[in-house]
């Protein structure tokens, strides 16, 4: 189309926009094409001729500004083979909440793959995903600069050149095995930092948190942010440094907390004491007993009662009050010294029974065999199997055929599947999909064969996550 | 297996279904018939009526059922013939060791039930298996007057309704000039009752497709930015005209009649000679399930042909009204078989009927096809200059890129031309897709947008659609 059509175009339209003929203002080559017709058919061949034209001579006009993404990072990991991933995205789908979807990417990360970008994507803010993710999570993060994830040792001066996820990663690995070079970058770097990374970075110091890490925690005492001041008293109480002390008056949270506990005795020869919940008169009370073992460390409770982490929790009366005996697990998850968190942990898994479910909270505290022997010991009870969701920082596909047959569970679950109690239905489909988690490939292939054969639908969306686990079972 | 016919004949809602399902226990119906016996589940694709197959499972163990046809007899024909050919000809299933998606989903929704099976429907005396077989044989015969009475009311139905659409086109040539006089603002603003009205004008008219198309119109300017809409609009009432036109020069031509009036039938398309007929691999690009303000849903297949050297696409189309229904889709994306199709006569063949399926096959990259001109619509001018009433034209598109603008719209923009042509995109995308190379997409371009429809990636075959 030449500059006078363009030009005659442009005027056409502009006519018609308002209404009237245009044909005065055709260029002379188009209206060769409409002379001698009435004037209403001049108009519709001279539409014809200008739609024709701008479906053919034009084109949208792009913006000048288009910004392309950097590239999307390939993962150090190989891509779930395409075969899998229609069970991959059924197992997506069923997962009900962001937990759920994370357990999906945690086994298959545990197998060896990484799951397609359009699959499922790490948020930016994601730092539960496994490290692998941690280019794909920068990513999202949008960061538009020219830096490039380095793959070199993290260090003050080339801090820069890594983005967030990649050097959380970086220093997870390096508190690993380098704690206090870590502790001395965090120092360093994270003072320059926003509140909320500055956060992150400390958060890190779980891994491998020891004595010497105390005096920088101690240092943070005086931070800007209170969530950072918090998270760094709560580090101080797991080794067993006391927070600020406190008056000792009832403005005091401790002590206010400790006024929520009754101290008693027990046992006719051998006389013992114990802590259990008070009982209060009012819900409003029951919350501030809350909020104060939300926010109060272990090491200052048991301080206050003038004993030990470890006597205190020997004291404890678990089965009193199911939701105290929850927060005194979370402040010992919390708070609690590593000792404290594994006598916790032993002591009620040996009385086995009621209590046991509580440890669940301390999960993430444990290390890889206590985790285990709990599950299998809740397995083995099954009075408590739906809580075994809640469990958290969990290793995937672990559990054996024989866990799951050393005990009642698997009868329990069969019943359920072929009983008419939908309640009963709605728990088996549940531990199914946790089952499907923490399985190994073969022990997820028969728990399918038993279930099935129970009479759950072959292709029921709760066996969703057993049957990538089975199908993830090697090469 | 655990049918025997008498519980066909018990679950069949009535004798008109189990004729129709006896018509359709020939294997050449099915081009996928699949069992799983430790899943208790048959599953078929039936090629019925419509271009796009119907899928169709059974549990032989509860006889529960579903198919995707928008029958409302429950079970319907299709499901009966499945059943039929389990009882009859078991042998004609193929062993699967996992059931299909589609079968997966279904039986992800369903809840067993614990009643026992097959239970007769009321009314289900009077239908008999023996009957339904014996109606192809009882055909009567017809004698030569009735034959030539017929084809003479016939001939003159054809004639009345030419008459009608040549009326109906008259009607619509005045209504474009009224909207040119009025002004195309106001058109833009009121194109909705504007193109009601003109719309059931047409289809008292007798021209029923072309009212369809213009029932859309207001949809398809809505979908896009306001200082675009008065173009589009001279888009689509100058494609109209062009439309009208080359219909009363040619008004026996089928492409323009099935634009304008009525489609002609699959069994007129698979017998008409000059129809196209290619038997490729062909790769389901993706599909489009949209209700119409017409009352009516289409349902739009797309393939991919990818034994040929250029790009060539075939339109697997149907509609059902949408009082039957969500209808579930016939194909998954990326599903690859070997088949036969038969092309609608077109100057650009591209809606298509599958007369022949042979066999599924895995899915891989596409060929490499030659991205030789510059111009990545230049599939879109060619489908233009021989038929320019067309709006939609499937082109595949070169290695490229998606991006966004300031207003956080997207756009595809090629790789080797990076500050030449940009197509902006329909809908919002994927983020992620922002930060793939596409090595090749595959898309309708509207003549104002890109709805995309599949690509490849490094990251293998992304389903756009």
């Amino acid at each position: 189309m030449n500059e006078i059509e363009q030009t005659g175009l442009a005027t056409m339209r502009d006519c018609w926009i308002t209404g009237g003929t245009s044909f005065e203002l055709a260029p002379a080559t188009w209206k060769e094409f409409a002379a001698g017709a009435s004037p209403d058919e001049r108009e519709r061949r001279l539409l014809a001729i200008a739609a024709q034209a701008l479906e053919i001579a034009l084109r949208p006009a792009a913006p000048k500004t288009l910004k392309r993404r950097p590239p999307l990072p390939e993962l150090a990991l190989p891509m779930l083979p395409e075969r899998l991933r229609p069970l991959l995205r059924a197992a997506l789908k069923h997962a009900a909440d962001a937990r759920g979807k994370s357990r999906v990417v945690a086994l298959v990360a545990s197998r060896g793959f990484v799951l397609h970008p359009m699959d499922w994507m790490p948020a930016a803010s994601d730092q539960t995903s496994p490290d692998v993710y941690a280019p794909w999570i920068d990513w999202q993060a949008g960061v538009d600069g020219e830096k490039h994830t380095s793959r070199e040792q993290l260090t003050a001066e080339n801090w820069d050149e890594f983005y967030p996820a990649a050097r959380r990663s970086a220093l997870a690995d390096m508190r690993r095995t380098a704690p206090a070079v870590a502790r001395q970058l965090i120092e360093t770097k994270g003072s320059s930092e926003p509140a909320e990374i500055r956060l992150a970075l400390i958060a890190l110091m779980h891994f491998g948190l020891g004595a010497g890490d105390v005096p920088f925690l101690k240092s943070l005492s005086a931070d800007r942010s209170g969530k950072v001041r918090e998270l760094a008293g709560r580090m101080l109480a797991r080794l067993g440094e006391h927070g600020q002390p406190g008056d000792g008056g009832l403005e005091d949270p401790t002590t206010e907390l400790a006024a929520f506990i009754t101290e008693g005795k027990s046992g006719f020869i051998r006389r013992r004491t114990t802590y259990a919940p008070a009982k209060l008169k009012s819900p409003a009370q029951e919350r501030r007993r809350a909020e104060l073992f939300e926010t109060c460390n272990l090491v200052d409770l048991a301080a206050r009662f003038g004993v030990t982490e470890t006597d205190f929790i020997g004291a404890w009366q678990f089965g009193a009050d199911n939701n105290v005996d929850i927060l005194v697990s979370r402040m010992v998850a919390a708070s609690g010294s590593d000792t404290a968190v594994t006598h916790m942990a032993d002591t009620l898994a040996a009385e086995g029974g009621k209590p046991a479910p509580f440890v669940l909270h301390l999960m993430p505290r444990l290390d890889s065999r206590r985790q285990r022997d709990l599950i299998r010991l809740i397995l083995k009870d099954t009075h408590y199997l739906g809580a075994l969701s809640l469990a958290e920082g969990v290793e995937a596909g672990w559990l054996d055929w024989a866990d799951l047959t050393n005990g009642k569970t698997l009868p329990a679950l069969c019943a359920a599947v072929a009983g008419n109690d939908e309640a009963a239905k709605r728990g088996a489909d549940q531990l199914l999909e946790t089952l499907g988690f923490f399985a190994t490939a073969a022990a997820a292939e028969k728990l399918i064969g038993d279930v099935v054969a129970a009479g759950m639908a072959p292709a029921a969306p709760s066996l969703g996550l057993l049957r990538l686990n089975a199908s993830l079972a090697g090469p | 297996m655990e049918f025997d016919l008498n519980t066909i004949e018990a679950l069949a809602p009535d004798q008109a279904s189990l004729s129709a399902a006896s018509k359709l226990t020939r294997q050449s119906n099915w081009p996928r018939l699949e069992k799983n016996e430790e899943l208790a589940l048959v599953w078929g694709e039936c090629q019925g009526s419509g271009s796009n197959p119907y899928r169709v499972v059974v549990d032989t163990g509860d006889h529960g059922y579903k198919c995707t046809c928008p029958s409302r007899k429950f079970p319907c024909k299709h499901t009966l013939a499945l059943m039929w050919i389990a009882a009859t000809a078991p042998a004609s299933f193929t062993a699967a060791g996992s059931a299909p998606e589609w079968v997966n989903d279904w039986l992800g929704r369903r809840r067993k039930t614990t009643s026992p099976p097959a239970v007769p429907t009321p009314g289900a005396a009077g239908k008999s298996i023996g009957e339904a077989s014996l109606d192809d044989e009882s055909a009567t015969v017809e004698d030569a007057a009735a034959i030539e009475r017929r084809e003479a009311a016939q001939r003159k139905r054809v004639e009345d309704t030419r008459s009608s659409v040549a009326a109906a086109l008259d009607e619509l040539d005045q209504w474009i000039s009224d909207q040119l006089r009025l002004g195309l603002a106001g058109f833009v603003d009121n194109s909705s009752d504007r193109c009601r009205r003109i719309a059931a004008r047409l289809v008292d008219m007798k021209a029923t497709a072309l009212a369809g198309r213009i029932d859309e119109i207001p949809s398809r300017l809505m979908g896009l930015r306001s200082e675009e809409r008065p173009d589009a609009a001279i888009r689509e009432l100058g494609k109209l005209v062009l439309l009208a036109k080359a219909w009363r020069q040619t008004p026996d031509d089928a492409e323009l009649r099935r634009l304008v009036s009525t489609s002609e039938s699959r069994e007129q398309v698979l017998a008409n000679p000059d129809a196209i007929q290619v038997e490729s691999l062909w790769e389901v690009l993706g599909e489009k399930i949209e209700t119409r303000r017409d009352g009516l849903v289409s349902h739009s297949t797309w393939l991919l042909d990818l034994k040929s050297a250029a790009p060539r696409f075939a339109l697997l189309l149907d509609y059902f009204p949408a009082s039957a229904g969500r209808r579930s889709n016939a194909f998954t994306p990326g599903d690859r078989f070997v088949a036969r199709l038969v092309f609608y006569p077109a100057r650009q063949p591209l809606r298509a009927l599958v007369a022949e399926r042979r066999g599924d096959v895995s899915s891989g990259q596409w060929p490499d096809f030659s991205f030789g001109a510059a111009d990545p619509l230049a599939a879109h001018v060619a489908h233009q200059d021989t038929a320019p009433w067309l709006t939609d034209c499937p082109v595949l598109l070169p290695p490229g890129a998606i991006l966004l603008d300031d207003r956080g719209d997207a756009w595809w923009q090629s790789t080797d031309d990076p500050h030449g042509i940009a197509l902006p995109i329909a809908d919002a995308v994927n983020p992620t897709l922002l930060g793939l190379d596409l090595a090749a997409t595959a898309a309708l371009w509207s003549g104002s947008r890109l709805h995309l429809l599949a690509a490849q990636s490094g990251f293998g075959r992304l389903d756009l659609s």
